[in-house]
């Protein structure tokens, strides 16, 4: 085991929690709305069912390997060479994911708030306190998780009061006439592909104090994630109708804009900014270390933290060298990330493995 | 013990970084904008004005004799941007967009269409979404160009004015949204620049009369470009339509006397629309249900305490609504030719199918729509007085 931690049930549902929401708050509602119209609850319904699906698919597939990760097994199933293959391709993947989370991250605090700041001063900064937390080891972030995460479910359960005078729930309708089933399914891929990051309890389940609860782990965690999306979907299109939403770029922001509570309780995108950057902290932290770790046992190293430092460099000129503007990411996230993330590494693979495992006989029977 | 102190020390210090070094604004370096008006110019350029905050007036600086605390400035460009952009080099001080509370439309402006105008605002990250929207017949420099007596200044009256619900208050999040619905148009209270009072002034003959900006009745656009205005009878009647009135006075006459009035205070309203289509035209059935509270009656013969008074004051009062609702409801069909009341979009969430069609000329079809009105108006309160003392027994 290359890293010691253990988290509990409890300090990984709030891990997971974390890893999805602060930064799907903020663009979830234009990215469903844009196929989906009014519809993208259903849309938002569907992405759930299908994290669900692959919670299972993943947690069934890891407990084949016990004290292995998605890094480690694709060996056993497929062969030293293959499984290596296999096991690089997702160490790509986390990378990749991080470089584009790192750059929403900046993006959003440079096109939001401090225009003139240069994109890599904001990155650098991120990068280097996660590279603190990824060198800490997987407990040291879980656990300044636990002090983060009910802080940003506060702020997002007072900006939704707050917001509640404003909304109109007549906006939602008509109900699935102006989208039909081709659009709603459209607009569930990109909310499937972020709630589907899931897929990463394969990582962590052996580092789970109580490795069978993993799925039970996995399925709160989605629902309390889902359930968040959910209202925030709701309330950005009841706010702003369907043609608003898709217009703005970061329609959380533009609705904790609007609150102004007896005209002096405003201005409190402060909230949103708080948001953005202490949940973004974690999530990069977390793919961070998923990446590093996947490295050092793909190349089967007795220490992961030599790799941390090097690791923030590429993902640092990754993120800046992915898009040359912000149209150009939001734009690939909206038609190449959904398949790219959903079909290949949170079903396709995952479910190829299975298959493999199956049909060799390999891993332990799954246990209940 | 040392080292903790110089970690504290190191740790102060870096509250100096916090509000980092590209983008920190400091108080004394902006000019911070309260109003801010948008008119066309003959030369089909943007003439942008900026009613700024005085450094050093601006709080409290009301009181007569002084200086009003605000200064206004004007100029023009291809763009918006543009203009704010020759203002900033004329400007000892970077201009400050978060508080502006106003956005005045000029007339000319309105009439060639506002989306070309509104995308600066929605783009920037300064000005919010919370401004209140306003259309000037004339020029919407004349209205920022105006003090208030009250107020700091006349942007911050004007937006008390539409916030406080004297006519259709419209925030620039209530414009775009109705600027994106395909079954509505948008409308914004027209401000004009009235004589407004009068401050007594001490040994001279002739007292200050002065002019302020004020709310005296409706824009009417069409898609985005203005057609004409509703007076301030017939904005009421809009406010009944679209079921947002929050206060106002209906005056009633009187039972047994045409010639003497009741004033009711509306103190709660309810508005329900149902559209029905059978294929060739749209009927919609509106229902508005309103409480309201006597606060006035000038007849002293007919005893508000009888329930047959009481009711027959309530019919009054629900045909004096059904009337005022009728004057706007006219005027869009008939001489505008504009769905402003919303009833586009409540087609479209009971008959989504046959909206498809319909939607590329709703406008059309809404001047043939025929409306059914039911009013149902309660008297709940009748103030500090039931019957009137002067009533003969």
């Amino acid at each position: 085991m290359l890293d010691k931690g253990k988290i509990g049930s409890l300090q990984a549902v709030f891990l997971l929690v974390s890893m999805v929401l602060p930064t799907a708050l903020l663009y979830i509602s234009a990215h469903t709305s844009r196929h989906a119209g009014q519809d993208g609850w259903i849309s938002l319904m569907l992405a759930v069912f299908a994290a669900l699906a692959i919670a299972r698919l993943a947690v069934s597939l890891a407990r084949r390997f016990p004290g292995q990760t998605l890094f480690q097994f694709p060996e056993h199933i497929l062969g030293r060479w293959p499984g290596k293959a296999v096991a690089v391709l997702y160490v790509w993947w986390f990378f990749h994911m991080n470089a584009e989370i790192i750059r929403q991250f900046g993006n959003f605090l440079v096109a939001a708030f401090m225009t003139h700041t240069p994109l890599i001063v904001f990155e650098l900064l991120i990068v280097l306190i996660a590279a603190y937390a990824v060198r800490g080891g997987l407990e040291v972030f879980t656990r300044a998780n636990q002090i983060i995460l009910p802080f940003i479910l506060g702020l997002i359960i007072i900006t939704n009061i707050l917001i509640a005078p404003e909304i109109d729930l007549k906006k939602l309708l008509p109900v699935f006439s102006d989208s039909g089933a081709v659009p709603v399914l459209k607009g569930a891929v990109m909310p499937a592909s972020w709630l589907g990051e899931i897929v990463i309890v394969a990582v962590l389940l052996p580092y789970l104090d109580r490795g069978q609860k993993a799925f039970k782990i996995a399925v709160t965690a989605t629902l309390i994630t889902g359930l968040i999306l959910l209202i925030t979907f709701v309330t950005d299109i009841a706010l702003f109708s369907p043609q608003l939403t898709v217009a703005a770029l970061f329609p959380e922001l533009s609705k904790v804009r609007i609150i102004s509570l007896g005209n002096f309780l405003e201005r409190l995108e402060a909230i949103t900014m708080g948001i953005w950057i202490a949940g973004g902290l974690i999530k990069i932290s977390l793919f961070y270390w998923a990446a590093v770790l996947g490295s050092a046992q793909c190349l089967e190293l007795k220490d992961y933290r030599p790799l941390v430092l090097p690791a923030g460099v590429i993902l640092l000129a990754l993120s800046v060298m992915l898009h040359e503007n912000i149209i150009e990411q939001v734009n690939f996230l909206g038609a190449f990330w959904g398949p790219y993330a959903l079909f290949l590494f949170q079903t396709g693979i995952p479910l190829f493995l299975l298959a493999a495992a199956a049909a060799r006989g390999l891993g332990g029977q799954e246990r209940q | 013990m040392k080292i903790r102190f110089i970690c504290l020390l190191l740790l102060a210090f870096t509250a100096a970084l916090l509000s980092g070094c590209w983008d920190r604004k400091e108080m004394n370096t902006l000019a911070i904008v309260l109003g801010a008006g948008i008119d066309h110019t003959p030369g089909n350029q943007v003439m942008l004005t900026l009613q700024l905050a005085r450094p050093g007036y601006t709080l409290g600086a009301a009181n007569g004799g002084e200086e009003p605390g605000i200064w206004v400035v004007s100029e023009t460009g291809r763009t918006v941007y543009e203009a704010q952009g020759k203002l900033a080099n004329r400007l000892s001080r970077r201009i400050y967009w978060s508080h502006n509370v106003i956005l005045v439309f000029g007339e000319d402006a309105a009439r060639q269409g506002i989306r070309r105008y509104t995308s600066f605002f929605s783009r920037s990250m300064q000005d919010r979404e919370t401004t209140w929207v306003m259309v000037a017949p004339g020029q919407a420099r004349d209205i920022l160009e105006t003090s208030s007596v009250l107020e700091d200044s006349s942007a911050q009256a004007a937006a008390y004015l539409e916030r406080a619900g004297t006519c259709y208050g419209i925030r620039f999040l209530d414009l775009k949204v109705m600027l994106a619905a395909k079954g509505d148009n948008p409308v914004a209270p027209r401000v004009e620049v009235v004589a407004s009072g009068v401050t007594p002034v001490l040994d001279e003959e002739e007292p200050v009369r002065t002019k302020s900006a004020a709310l005296t009745g409706t824009a009417v656009f069409r898609d985005d470009k203005l057609v004409g205005w509703l007076d301030e009878t017939e904005t009421r009647g809009l406010l009944w339509l679209r079921g947002e009135l929050e206060q106002g006075v209906v005056v009633v006459p009187s039972p047994d006397n045409p010639g003497k009035y009741s004033s009711v205070e509306i103190i709660g309203m309810h508005m329900k629309v149902k559209p029905q289509y059978d294929g060739n035209t749209v009927r919609c059935n509106v229902k508005i249900v309103t409480e309201g509270e006597l606060r006035e009656q000038q007849s002293t013969e007919v005893d508000i305490t009888q329930p047959e008074i009481h009711a027959e004051l309530e019919n009054k009062m629900a045909g004096v609504i059904a009337n005022e609702a009728r004057l706007a409801l006219n005027k869009a069909q008939e001489e505008y030719g504009v769905d402003i009341f919303n009833f586009g979009t409540a087609f479209h969430r009971k008959y989504p199918r046959e909206w498809a069609e319909l939607q590329d000329r709703w406008n059309e079809v809404f001047t043939g729509v025929q409306v059914d009105l039911t009013v149902e108006a309660n008297l709940k309160f009748t103030g500090l007085t039931g019957r009137r003392g002067s009533i003969k027994e």
